[in-house]
């Protein structure tokens, strides 16, 4: 009898819900919850790319213990998807901040401009090395930009002013003196802002030091870059995914392969992976930081000016990320694998940014 | 078994050689599939085993006054955001006098966790007494002097492949040898949510994100489901409308599940502005996409209920409407419970839809309700796993225990019920 | 007197049948949440996707032969087109999706077979529901297993054979996927199995057949539509898996049959297209939606195949 007295209480409890559940899948929200969505908001929201999000979230942390706010929600949602969300509205139903690992391009200022935000806040994070890693099961690697470029670009140069697929299947075949091992590269997919940095700085690097397509530069922009910028599509480069921690356990099952990710991984790996050389620099913090070692890129994340004040802290969030405790020299990011600005120019960044001025892009 | 021992020909002993080698042949598929299972158990098991508990360090803290509230107003807040730094890094040198210069001291502090100041400020608050007094307070000790006290990492590799160096194991056998170095259980592991600091996070917030959207799951799809069961296994004649109907759910039980995520992020996120990364649409997701599983199991149980029940319910005067919710469904309500109970737990797993409506994020505080921004368990695994600091690698797998323990939970109390209230006709 | 107590009779009667007509309205209500989620899906991937086809012929994407959506991030760089030719995902699904089946058809088949026929009820009882928890194990956790332990064993036992395995090949992320079906084949075999009508059974034994033979050459031939029906859902369940590939399978788009080589599904492309730095609305995210509008289209499908030979199998012995 218990039982089927509890049985009927179930019913009845599910047939209560099944209106309320039946009219919030099939119609639109009632009052109630619109209520909800659109009431003011007490927590900072961040949006935005993946490579900066360990840092993003490192402050967050340290903000809500230390202040009496809430601590930030940071969600990764990628460069491009950041700016979408960030620039589809004002007010508090929209994110505050987005990370990038790029800077914000005109069309992103125009698309935030067209839904009424006017005024961006750029904050310049620091900067993130882009290295190549291998296991330090095998040698350390010691290679040029332009041996890089040969091993990966879809066409290369044929020697006699043309280009020919890329045919090289050995280190060696591309300069006697690198191992006679097959060319396996694991890196980021085009989707990624990462491959994106790496594209512009090495293998435009490498492919520059051939002086005819270094002049083609300025005759025929398009044809250079087609050059340059393609990466090879059979199985000497994998593309491996975002996910840079299994990278680095996939090199150490395969010691003749090398990956391409951020310096931070190289960092906390250091006990299992090894940089490769690149133009006789070693990928270090010290290097990075001064700018001799070739592959690095800046990382940003920009606020909404309007939505100070409507939602609580985000001045003070500012103050924190820019402090010297957090993003200079000795700070906490730093340990998180970030390679801080230098201080002049950490000083000049983080005054502008608590007067809060406003990007534009010349 | 049929005895058919009739003979004993060489043909028919090789006939009985065969069956019995067919037999061995299912024995080995049933072994390699459980034998996967518990593979996988296990490497997970000694992966993630570690993470239960966790290096604390004893440190004597004297909490003098004009550190801790110059001001003497002992307010609460104030408390909490002081700077206890100084007065632990004095509680270390009391130890190890060595570190004087500037570098050094950093090093040393950072033995101890990031987030042992805010600990402290914690108890502070709690107890504003304390201040005054000297004590020794126990408190977590950094990932780094974790995976070391763990054995995780090996001090026979050359010291600048090392994260930890030579000096900061001397300073831990030095506390060790005094008998300031212990393992504890892991607490932080329950009752925090997210951190970026392996010793620091939780399960806690990604554990309630589940909750709640389970719960909005149960709340829609749970009714939903059995009374789509009822009608179209009582109700219903057959129809154009019915057969579409029945399609319709057929087939929704196979549309892959990241496929029910860009319906949530184009209709519920995009179209109804229902607020991103919530419970509330990581649960109406989930419901639509468990739907189907309750509404095909509610059916084949409300199938088995005989005849007879109807008829004599009927036949006593009841109407539709009461034979139905009266006799029929509580009699088959195990059953759909059962359905209900093992379709929730698949929701439970569930991750690649909760990707696209944006509930991979990082949280901190713990949810409060469905309007809330969460995260899932399956989600947390997936982001943990992408983390860069190696002390996540422990709590990866230990995530995945307690997932798992969830899931064998729902699954055994699914079984209970169905053994418990299953009638036999 | 007689006349109002008819009154309140019929009274009572229509408020209870209106109650009954509210209750069925109500039931009614209920069953369309399913149509309205059909129509939603379908709705929400066909409106990004004709935007999609708007920018990429429909033809390009169906026919063409790579898949390379090396679109710029900014609109001043090289290959502002892309090449989008969805046969290279097509094909890197269905050979994880071979090598899963590969894997899940011997094992999931003779496990049903033996639990049906051949098992004695207690290890029946013990065994069935630990293979059901096989199924209840969420597919991140196989991801997470597959890259972390099964891809480097491959890669290991390959390097022992003396020859080269990529560590995202298609052969660890399939057989792991594998094993996630087992219990899927099993369950749905198990019931057609039994449904075979005991007549059958009993007549091979009457001829003096032995167990085994009466299972592989009247049970099982009896039941092949209906097992191939359960084979077809679990290739449609392949098709769709999310995680496992996402986690263990590579993001290069070969057009290849080598297990041992690094492929991509559809649904790896849509997780990475949709995550990725790149600019929103652009041809790359709106590709994510036309390749689940494929996707839906392919596993519903072999879905509608799959329930039909069931269906008729089922009709045959009802």
């Amino acid at each position: 009898m218990m039982k089927k007295l509890l049985l009927c209480g179930v019913v009845a409890v599910g047939l209560a819900a099944c209106g309320g559940g039946d009219s919030s899948t099939t119609d639109a929200p009632s009052a109630g919850e619109k209520a909800a969505v659109t009431s003011g908001r007490d927590q900072i929201k961040i949006v935005g790319s993946s490579t900066v999000y360990p840092f993003s979230t490192t402050v967050a942390e340290n903000f809500g213990r230390s202040t009496s706010f809430k601590t930030p929600i940071v969600e990764s949602t990628g460069s491009g998807g950041g700016l979408k969300l960030f620039c589809s509205g004002v007010g508090a139903n929209h994110p505050d901040m987005t990370n990038a690992s790029r800077r914000i391009k005109a069309s992103e200022i125009k698309r935030c401009a067209d839904n009424g935000i006017n005024d961006i806040i750029e904050v310049k994070v620091g900067y993130d090395g882009i290295v190549l890693a291998n296991s330090r099961k095998s040698d350390q690697f010691n290679i040029t930009l332009r041996e890089l470029y040969l091993a990966l670009a879809k066409d290369i140069p044929n020697g006699n002013g043309g280009t020919k697929p890329n045919d090289h299947q050995r280190w060696n075949e591309i300069n006697p003196a690198l191992p006679d091992t097959k060319i396996e590269i694991l890196g980021p997919p085009p989707t990624s802002g990462t491959r994106d940095a790496f594209v512009e700085l090495a293998m435009e690097g490498g492919c520059q030091t051939f002086d005819w397509i270094a002049a083609m530069e300025k005759t025929d922009k398009d044809t250079y870059k087609a050059i340059c910028h393609s990466f090879r599509e059979d199985d000497n480069f994998i593309e491996a995914g975002e996910n840079d921690n299994l990278i680095v356990q996939k090199l150490n099952a395969n010691p003749n392969a090398l990956g391409i990710f951020g310096f931070g991984f190289l960092d906390q790996n250091a006990d299992s992976v090894q940089g490769t050389v690149i133009n006789d620099v070693v990928p270090t913090f010290e290097n990075i930081s001064d700018g001799s070692y070739p592959v690095s890129r800046s990382l940003f994340f920009y606020v909404k000016k309007d939505n100070i004040g409507v939602v609580p802290g985000i001045e003070e969030f500012l103050n924190e990320f820019t402090s010297e405790r957090a993003s200079g020299q000795d700070g906490y990011l730093a340990e998180k694998g970030l390679i801080p600005m230098k201080p002049e120019e950490h000083a000049a960044r983080k005054a502008s940014v608590l007067a809060l001025e406003t990007v534009s892009l010349d | 078994m049929p005895d058919y021992l009739l003979s004993t020909s060489p043909a028919m002993a090789k006939r009985h050689a065969r069956h019995t080698r067919f037999q061995w042949y299912g024995r080995i598929a049933i072994a390699i599939s459980i034998s996967f299972m518990l593979l996988m158990f296990t490497a997970i098991f000694f992966r993630g085993i570690g993470a239960f508990q966790k290096t604390m360090i004893a440190v004597d803290v004297q909490f003098t006054e004009s550190q801790i509230d110059p001001s003497g107003t002992r307010d609460e807040n104030s408390l909490k955001q002081a700077n206890y730094k100084p007065i632990l890094l004095q509680g270390l040198q009391q130890v190890i006098p060595g570190a004087t210069e500037r570098r050094d001291r950093n090093n040393l502090y950072k033995l101890l966790s990031n987030g042992a100041t805010f600990d402290l400020g914690e108890r502070v608050a709690r107890k504003p007494e304390l201040i005054g007094t000297s004590q020794r307070v126990w408190v977590a000790a950094s990932s780094e002097v974790d995976l070391y006290v763990k054995g995780k990492i090996d001090p026979d590799v050359p010291e600048d492949l090392r994260r930890l160096k030579d000096r900061d194991i001397a300073w831990i056998e030095t506390l060790r040898a005094s008998g300031q170095v212990k393992k504890q259980f892991n607490k932080t592991f329950f009752t925090s949510g997210d951190s970026r600091a392996p010793e620091m996070a939780g399960i806690l917030s990604a554990a309630l994100g589940s909750f709640f959207s389970l719960l909005i799951c149960f709340l829609i799809a749970f009714p939903l489901g059995i009374l789509t069961a009822v009608y179209l296994e009582e109700y219903a004649r057959k129809s154009r409308l019915t057969d579409l109907i029945e399609v319709n759910i057929n087939n929704l039980a196979a549309v892959p599940s990241i496929v029910f995520g860009l319906l949530g992020l184009a209709i519920f996120l995009n179209f109804f502005n229902l607020p991103r990364s919530t419970p509330l649409v990581g649960g109406m997701v989930l419901a639509l996409m468990t739907l189907p599983t309750i509404i095909i199991a509610s059916r084949s149980i409300l199938r088995s209920i005989p005849q007879a029940t109807r008829d004599a319910a009927l036949g006593l005067g009841a109407s539709k409407t009461q034979t139905t919710f009266h006799h029929v469904v509580p009699l088959a309500m195990p059953g759909m419970l059962t359905g209900t109970i093992l379709g929730m737990a698949r929701a439970l797993g569930e991750t690649a839809p909760l990707l696209m409506i944006g509930m991979v994020a990082f949280i901190v505080d713990v949810p409060k309700g469905v309007t809330d921004v969460a995260t899932a368990l399956p989600v947390q695994i997936f982001l943990w796993a992408d983390s860069p600091e190696k002390g996540f690698v422990e709590l990866t797998s230990a995530a995945i225990m307690v997932l798992l323990v969830f899931l064998i939970l729902m699954n055994v109390f699914a079984v209970y019920l169905r053994k418990k209230l299953e009638r036999r006709w | 007197m007689s006349q109002s107590r008819d009154l309140t009779l019929r009274r009572a009667n229509r408020r209870s049948q209106l109650r009954e007509y509210a209750i069925q309205g109500l039931l009614i209500a209920c069953s369309f949440v399913a149509i309205f989620t059909t129509i939603g899906i379908v709705a929400s991937l066909a409106f990004e996707a004709i935007r999609f086809f708007g920018k990429i012929p429909i033809t390009e994407f169906l026919f063409s032969l790579e898949w390379s959506p090396q679109t710029a991030i900014r609109a001043d760089q090289v290959g502002a087109s892309g090449k989008f030719g969805v046969l290279p995902l097509l094909s890197g699904t269905l050979l994880i999706s071979f090598i899963a089946m590969s894997v899940a058809t011997p094992l999931g088949l003779l496990s049903a077979v033996y639990l049906a026929e051949f098992a004695k009820p207690k290890t029946r009882n013990m065994i069935k529901p630990l293979l059901e928890l096989l199924a209840g194990i969420p597919t991140v956790v196989y991801g997470f297993f597959a890259a972390l332990v099964v891809a480097p064993i491959i890669r290991g036992m390959g390097a022992g054979a003396g020859f080269e395995i990529s560590s995202e090949s298609a052969l660890a992320a399939g057989s792991v996927m594998g094993i996630m079906l087992v219990p899927f084949i099993s369950s749905l075999s198990d019931d057609v199995i039994n449904a075979v009508p005991q007549a059958l059974r009993d007549a091979s034994y009457g001829m003096g057949a032995t167990h085994t033979e009466t299972v592989t050459k009247v049970v099982l031939p009896a039941a092949t539509p209906g097992i191939i029906g359960s084979l077809l859902l679990a290739v449609s369940r392949a098709i769709g898996e999310t995680m496992i590939v996402v986690m263990a399978a590579g993001l290069a788009a070969n057009l290849t049959a080598n297990p041992f080589e690094a492929v991509t599904t559809m649904t790896v492309q849509i997780v990475t297209l949709l995550t990725g730095d790149q600019e929103f609305d652009s041809a790359k995210t709106l590709a994510a939606f036309a390749i689940a509008l494929f996707l839906l289209v392919l596993t519903l499908g072999l879905n509608i195949v799959a329930l039909r030979t069931v269906d008729k199998y089922k009709k045959k012995y009802a």
